[in-house]
């Protein structure tokens, strides 16, 4: 494959940056989600 | 509803103020947006006193020479818009893109024997994309001869099989 | 004219404030259940069609005749400038909703779509980048093209940190979607600007008008991957509103407490 080492810095930033934002936003959802549960059990017991 | 329909209005009058606006200044910019001349530009016009410019059109077919003196790329080749051309003289690499019948961008200025000295020659690329098979194929049977200029029309060739009879 | 009883029935009772109209998507449980049943789908298929995608744009494309294999980062490229000028349009569709109709999610939205379109559109240049030092032999030009896709990513960039830069959320919000809206004007600039002006960058390929100037050995791919990343940009930006609405309501409930225990 010619230009290879230029294709894989290519591919590899288009896989990272959605991955990441990706995982990033899902960690997020998931704290809040365990802070919210976490009031919720207080609030009721 | 009245703050609501005030605001609609207001974002249609800010819409055609700041679209009429950036029209215009768009279409004054216009002549001073130019990123490159072509060769028949610069016979109407030439920029005065050396000044560096950029010079953009089809590398000349057969007009490309090409010698290394002490290790030094030198190269010379014409570049055309079909109406007018014009012999241009670098010492450099040229990028791998850089062909006959292909685009180039070259910055430099006129010389007074009205050759271009450049010291920066880029290639620029077509939008056509074709696998090799496909551009073979239309060389081979005579529908385009790349060294001359841009590939045929695209409804002619995006659709052909990649391998012979396949 | 003399008034009669009607015997129609009476009027429907005036439906509850923000019962109706865009407002319907502005209850947040709404959008929370929407989301939620949503996201799954928009993720996995994200995911698929980018792997499907960049994986046959990586081992099953053939080279291009003159460019040889450094074609194959136009699937990455390509996807990520639609994204960065998609990803604007949604911004600008949000500050609208926002300004005529002070559409309170669109305020919490506009704030996560702005970071997600400046890194698409950072890949958008990088790519472009990387392709253009072997291909055209420099890895910056400033022609129309690349410096309007630059304005863009400055646009992105001010609108994320002009939201959070007000003590006042509302300030900033409001700024901020003026600014998004202004930006507007920017993308046809980009869009046309290899067809208005002389450029280093090639005109677009897939036109409206003509048949594609591509061989569909390469464009299936690049659909797939528009998609893909299509999908993907979608997930990531209803993930993080989620996140964001939940993490208003976490807010709001501390909030609470905190008074009830005084």
């Amino acid at each position: 494959m010619t230009h290879l080492p230029y294709i894989l810095v290519s591919y590899a930033l288009g896989i990272a940056i959605p991955l990441g934002f990706g995982l990033a936003a899902l960690h997020r959802m998931r704290a809040v989600g365990r802070k919210l549960a976490a009031i919720d059990r207080r609030t009721r017991s | 509803m009245t703050g609501k329909r005030r605001r609609i209005y207001l974002v249609l009058a800010c819409a055609i103020g700041l679209g009429s606006a950036s029209a215009l200044t768009l279409m004054a910019l216009s002549d001073n947006l130019v990123f490159f001349l072509s060769p028949s530009q610069l016979a109407e016009k030439a920029p005065q006193g050396g000044r560096a410019f950029r010079l953009g059109g089809l590398v000349e077919s057969g007009s490309l020479y090409k010698q290394t003196i002490d290790g030094h790329p030198q190269a010379k080749f014409r570049v055309s818009d079909g109406a007018a051309s014009i012999e241009v003289e670098y010492d450099g690499i040229l990028p791998d893109l850089f062909r006959e019948g292909q685009g180039a961008v070259a910055l430099g200025s006129l010389r007074p024997d009205g050759k271009f000295r450049a010291s920066e020659v880029l290639a620029k690329h077509d939008e056509s994309y074709m696998p090799r098979e496909v551009a073979d194929a239309l060389k081979k049977s005579g529908h385009w001869n790349p060294s001359a200029g841009p590939p045929p029309p695209a409804a002619t060739w995006n659709t052909l099989p990649t391998k012979p009879g396949g | 004219m003399d008034v009669q009883p009607s015997l129609a029935p009476p009027p429907p009772p005036p439906p509850p404030l923000g019962g109706h109209g865009l407002h319907r998507f502005a209850n947040p449980g709404r959008f929370l259940r929407l989301s939620g049943a949503v996201l799954p789908w928009l993720a996995g298929a994200g995911i698929l069609l980018t792997a499907l995608g960049l994986g046959w744009g990586l081992f099953g494309v053939p080279a291009d005749y003159q460019q040889g294999d450094a074609v194959r980062i136009l699937y990455v490229h390509v996807p990520a400038a639609q994204m960065a000028l998609g990803g604007y349009l949604v911004l600008a569709f949000v500050s609208l909703a926002s300004i005529i109709w002070r559409h309170p999610l669109a305020d919490l939205a506009a704030a996560e779509i702005g970071p997600v379109g400046a890194a698409f559109t950072a890949l958008c240049l990088g790519t472009g980048s990387i392709w253009g030092k072997p291909m055209w032999g420099t890895w910056w030009i400033w022609d129309a093209r690349l410096t309007s896709v630059l304005i863009l990513f400055f646009l992105y960039l001010g609108h994320v940190v002009l939201v959070r830069a007000f003590d006042d959320p509302t300030r900033g919000q409001r700024a901020g979607a003026i600014l998004a809206l202004i930006g507007v004007v920017n993308l046809p600039v980009i869009k046309f600007s290899v067809d208005w002006w002389n450029t280093l960058h090639q005109p677009a390929a897939i036109t409206l008008s003509g048949a594609p100037a591509m061989h569909l050995s390469m464009l299936w791919p690049l659909l797939t991957a528009s998609a893909g990343y299509a999908c993907l940009f979608g997930a990531i930006v209803v993930a993080r509103t989620r996140a964001a609405v939940l993490e208003r309501r976490l807010q709001g409930l501390l909030l609470v407490r905190t008074e009830a225990a005084r």
